[in-house]
């Protein structure tokens, strides 16, 4: 048996086309076109990269972007000062900070900052305990972009056994709470855990962020699992760099009832799902229903 | 009977000791912690946990002032009385007791308490600093459930637990702790396949559903710790969620009900008001310190 292939990208472009549809019919309807602001703060060539990706999709689906560069110096009062602006600007309904900031700069403290209904990358302390609590929140945009994976391909995931393996913050942690809510019974196992291979292979879904190249084989894998490799590793492989993601490739395609590739799988997904976000993040503060099936 | 039965009253007492202990030295610089217990209405429903509250806060050295609001008061009235509490320097932690009339959402309340006095833990705030690893201000019941775990003699750090129960305020807080001590955790609930596969495959098990007898000792790993957190009335007496005598004759550990995680919590609840009024002198510090007069 081969797993099937989940395409990453022509899922995201999809989401993409869905966000599309919801921003041209808010505009028709209510005169309202949603904006993201994303500030970047110094000259971190990833990031620009990311920040310019950002902003080519967010004008491609309709929306306004507002891209913020701020020298490297930049202070913290007046980065505060600018999230601030951003808080009280009815025309921005999502506030995106570039991460890694410079070293002198607080990040816990400027996220804190932003406006949690803005808050799109869901890194807002109250976001991440309402998630916990269960409640309306913003969800990160790489678990969101799993999940919406996940339920694209299994349907109903109520009551699979679900590992994660990881407990970051930022994927992990909040992967483990959607699918949580989503019904399934849940492990979270990370670099503490005696008998991964073990745990690993009691999961329906297998969900690996843990950013060690290749480290889950093949045989740690269920047949018929659903696998979703959030890794993204760079390697030296035949005196040439390529991206591995956090699961032995082909060893799991054997195995596995589908898998995610890297790259092309997950990646994609994530800012989809930050529009997506945006566009949650719009309908809430003008009291209209959110998109359905674009949010957790 | 093989398993250890684990003394909550016990734990709760050296906490409250110790407690008081901090209390006091606070007090003598000033800071004499002290919590405030809102009720709404009828005073009856609330008032067995506010005199435990109030008995448990005179042992560990807090003050303790309960109020009650007549049931009519009107959610802006009464969020304008949290933020005049949240406000006052002499309130270090403020209690939203249960149950609040129809037209109260204990969410939104929880939401006007000021993170840095939500002894609680309910405060999405303090939910959120829990997921990201600190252990600040906790839920008392779930902090009270992680703390009979760490009072064994076991090593957290790489256990298997497995959480029955994936509620809010009990099951999910416990999962997040015990990951943040490192333990490989699972959480089980009403969709869960087979909740006996999980549960036999763990060192210790924490069931927090409210249904008696949902655990019997044939799911349970001999030698296991198993804590039980549920509290049901049945033909009178007051029983757990696990079936007590299949269960001591198979676990290692195991607490009673009651008697086991109960007693705990309101030693939390204090121990949580301590806490809250060093971090509001730390806040307080950082603010004013270096402002010249």
């Amino acid at each position: 048996m081969t797993a099937a292939i989940i395409d990453g990208k022509a899922f995201a472009a999809k989401v993409r086309a869905q966000v599309a549809a919801h921003v041209a019919r808010l505009k028709d309807e209510h005169g309202l076109v949603p904006g993201l602001a994303v500030v970047l703060v110094g000259e971190d060539p990833a990031s620009q990269v990311y920040v310019k990706s950002k902003g080519k999709q967010t004008v491609e689906v309709g929306m306004n972007s507002y891209e913020h560069k701020l020298p490297a110096d930049t202070s913290e009062a007046d980065l505060l000062a600018l999230i601030a602006r951003l808080n009280a600007d009815p025309a921005v309904n999502g506030i995106l900070v570039q991460l890694p900031l410079p070293a002198h700069l607080d990040s816990d403290l400027v996220i804190n900052c932003i406006d949690p209904a803005k808050d799109v990358d869901g890194f807002h302390i109250s976001n991440v305990g309402l998630l916990g609590t269960g409640q309306k929140s913003m969800v990160p945009c790489t678990p969101l972009g799993c999940l919406m994976m996940l339920r694209d391909h299994l349907g109903s995931l109520s009551g699979l056994n679900a590992v994660v393996v990881g407990r970051s913050n930022i994927v992990g942690k909040p992967m483990a709470q959607l699918l949580l809510g989503d019904s399934c019974t849940v492990t979270i196992a990370h670099s503490r855990t005696r008998d991964l291979a073990a745990v690993c292979r009691g999961a329906d879904i297998l969900v690996a962020a843990v950013g060690r190249p290749e480290m889950i084989p093949g045989d740690w894998v269920k047949p018929g699992a659903t696998v979703i490799d959030v890794g993204i590793n760079r390697v030296q492989r035949d005196g040439k760099g390529i991206l591995v993601g956090d699961v032995h490739f082909d060893s799991a395609l054997a195995v596995a009832g589908a898998i995610t590739p890297v790259p092309g799988g997950v990646g994609p997904m994530t800012i989809a799902c930050l529009l997506a976000n945006t566009l949650t993040a719009t309908c809430r503060e003008h009291g209209l229903a959110e998109p359905v099936g674009l949010t957790a | 009977m093989r398993a250890a039965i684990i003394d909550g009253k016990a734990i709760a007492a050296r906490m409250r000791a110790e407690t008081a202990a901090e209390a006091a030295e606070l007090a003598a610089q000033g800071w004499q912690p002290r919590l405030v217990s809102i009720s709404v209405g009828d005073v009856a429903a609330a008032e067995l946990y506010v005199r435990n509250q109030q008995k448990s806060a005179e042992g560990s050295g807090v003050a303790f002032e309960a109020r009650n609001y007549p049931g009519d008061i009107s959610m802006e009235q009464l969020v304008g009385v949290l933020s005049g509490l949240n406000a006052d320097p002499r309130v270090n932690g403020i209690i939203i007791q249960r149950p609040l009339p129809a037209h109260i959402p204990v969410k939104t309340l929880q939401k006007a308490v000021h993170p840095l006095k939500d002894v609680e833990g309910m405060h999405p705030a303090s939910i959120g600093n829990i997921v990201y690893n600190d252990l600040a201000l906790g839920p008392c019941t779930a902090v009270a459930a992680v703390e009979i775990l760490k009072s064994l003699p076991l090593k957290i750090e790489g256990l298997d637990v497995t959480v029955i129960g994936h509620s809010e305020i009990v099951g999910k807080p416990i999962a997040f702790l015990l990951m943040s001590l490192g333990a490989t955790v699972t959480v089980c609930h009403h969709m869960t396949r087979s909740v006996a596969m999980h549960s036999r495959a763990a060192d210790a098990v924490f069931v927090a559903v409210g249904r008696p007898g949902l655990v019997t000792g044939d799911m349970i790993k001999p030698g296991a710790a198993l804590i039980d957190i549920g509290i049901n009335r049945v033909d009178g007496r007051t029983v757990g969620d696990a079936d007590f005598a299949s269960c001591a004759a198979v676990a290692g550990w195991l607490t009673p009900v009651p008697g086991g995680v109960g007693p705990l919590t309101v030693a939390i609840l204090m121990k949580n008001a301590v806490l809250a009024t060093r971090m509001q002198r730390a806040h307080y510090r950082a603010q004013y310190e270096n402002t010249e007069v």
